[in-house]
C-alpha cells in the first residue's frame, strides 16, 4: 500500500516536471527525431547525468541496490530499431503519452490504445522471441564499467564531460 | 496568475534526477513505463479470457495487477494536468500543430498513425525489456 501512495507521488512530480519543461508534445518528440529541436534530449541527458551520480553514491554506501537490465544484443537491437519506428509515428513515448493527456493532448488516447494492444500482441510472441531474439548475443546483466574494467567513478565523470560538451555545442548551434 | 513561460530543460531534467534518486532511495523503485503497458493488456484480457492470461507464459511473469509502476505511470497524468492547469498551457486537440502543417487538420490519419506507431514501439519496447 506505502509503494502505491509513493508512485503516485513521484509519478505527479515526474509529470509535473514533464510538462513545465515542455518535453511530453509531440512537436518536441518529432523535433529532437528530425534533430532541429535538442529539449528532451537535454532533458533526459541532465536527468541520467544527476541521477547516476546520486544512486552510485548510495550504492557505494550500500543503502540501494542497482537494477541492471540483461543485454542481449539481438532482442536490443531489433527492440530499439521497432521502437525506433514506433516512436516516430506516435510522437509520444511510454510514459509520456500519459503525460500528453494531462495537458490535453488528445491524440495520445491512440497511441495508448495501441501499445497496449502492442503489449498484448507480444505476450503472444514471447514464447517464439524466446527461442529467437533472446538466444542472440547474451551477455546477461553486465555495467559498462564492469565490460571495461574500470571504476564506475571514471565512466561517470566521462559520461558527465561528454554530457556538457554537447550541451554547449546544442546552445552553440541554437538546438 | 498564468505564466506559460518553459522551465530550462536542464533544470527540469536535473531536478527529475533528484526525484529518481528519492525514488530509488525511498522506494528502491526505478523509473518505467512499458512494463505498465502489460499489466493493462492482461488486465483488460483478464475481462474476456481469464484462463488464457493465467496460463500465457508472459503474463505469468509481468502480472495483471496495480504496482508501483502502475501508479507512477497514473501519476505521470495527474503532474501534467496539474502543471499544465496552473500554467494555462492545457489545450484540447487531436492533432498536434507539426502534424498539421505537414498534413492539414486530419485526426482520422492521425489517430491510425498514433496507434500503429504505438502498437510497434510497445512491441519493440517490450522485446528490449526498456
Amino acid at each position: 500500500m506505502k509503494l502505491i501512495i509513493l508512485g503516485l507521488i513521484t509519478g505527479i512530480l515526474f509529470g509535473f516536471l514533464l510538462q513545465k519543461a515542455r518535453v511530453i508534445r509531440y512537436d518536441k518528440q518529432l523535433g529532437a527525431l528530425r534533430l532541429m529541436d535538442m529539449t528532451i534530449v537535454k532533458f533526459m541527458l541532465s536527468a541520467v547525468m544527476v541521477s547516476m551520480v546520486g544512486v552510485y553514491i548510495l550504492h557505494d554506501l550500500g543503502l540501494v541496490e542497482l537494477s541492471i537490465k540483461t543485454t542481449i544484443l539481438g532482442a536490443n537491437i531489433v527492440g530499439g530499431i521497432l521502437f525506433g519506428i514506433g516512436w516516430g509515428m506516435l510522437g509520444y513515448c511510454p510514459g509520456t503519452s500519459l503525460g500528453a493527456i494531462g495537458e490535453g493532448r488528445l491524440d495520445a488516447l491512440w497511441g495508448i490504445l495501441g501499445m497496449i494492444f502492442g503489449a498484448g500482441v507480444f505476450a503472444e510472441f514471447y514464447p517464439a522471441l524466446k527461442n529467437t531474439v533472446y538466444t542472440w548475443g547474451d551477455f546477461g546483466k553486465i555495467t559498462l564499467p564492469q565490460a571495461l574494467g574500470i571504476n564506475h567513478w571514471i565512466v561517470i565523470v566521462l559520461f558527465i564531460i561528454f554530457g556538457i560538451l554537447l550541451f554547449r555545442w546544442f546552445e552553440k548551434k541554437g538546438l | 496568475m498564468h505564466s506559460d513561460k518553459a522551465w530550462s530543460p536542464y533544470l527540469a531534467g536535473g531536478l527529475s534526477g533528484l526525484v529518481s534518486i528519492l525514488s530509488v532511495w525511498i522506494a528502491g523503485q526505478y523509473f518505467g513505463a512499458s512494463t505498465t503497458f502489460v499489466r493493462i493488456a492482461g488486465m483488460i484480457e483478464s475481462v474476456f479470457t481469464p484462463e488464457r492470461v493465467a496460463q500465457l507464459e508472459y503474463f505469468v511473469r509481468v502480472a495483471p495487477r496495480v504496482d508501483w509502476q502502475w501508479m507512477f505511470v497514473t501519476g505521470i497524468l495527474v503532474g501534467s494536468f496539474i502543471a499544465a492547469w496552473t500554467s494555462g498551457t492545457f489545450k484540447k486537440q487531436w492533432v498536434p500543430d507539426m502534424w498539421n502543417s505537414k498534413f492539414g487538420h486530419t485526426p482520422v490519419k492521425r489517430g491510425f498513425m498514433a496507434f500503429f506507431g504505438g502498437a510497434i514501439a510497445m512491441f519493440g519496447a517490450r522485446m528490449a525489456d526498456g
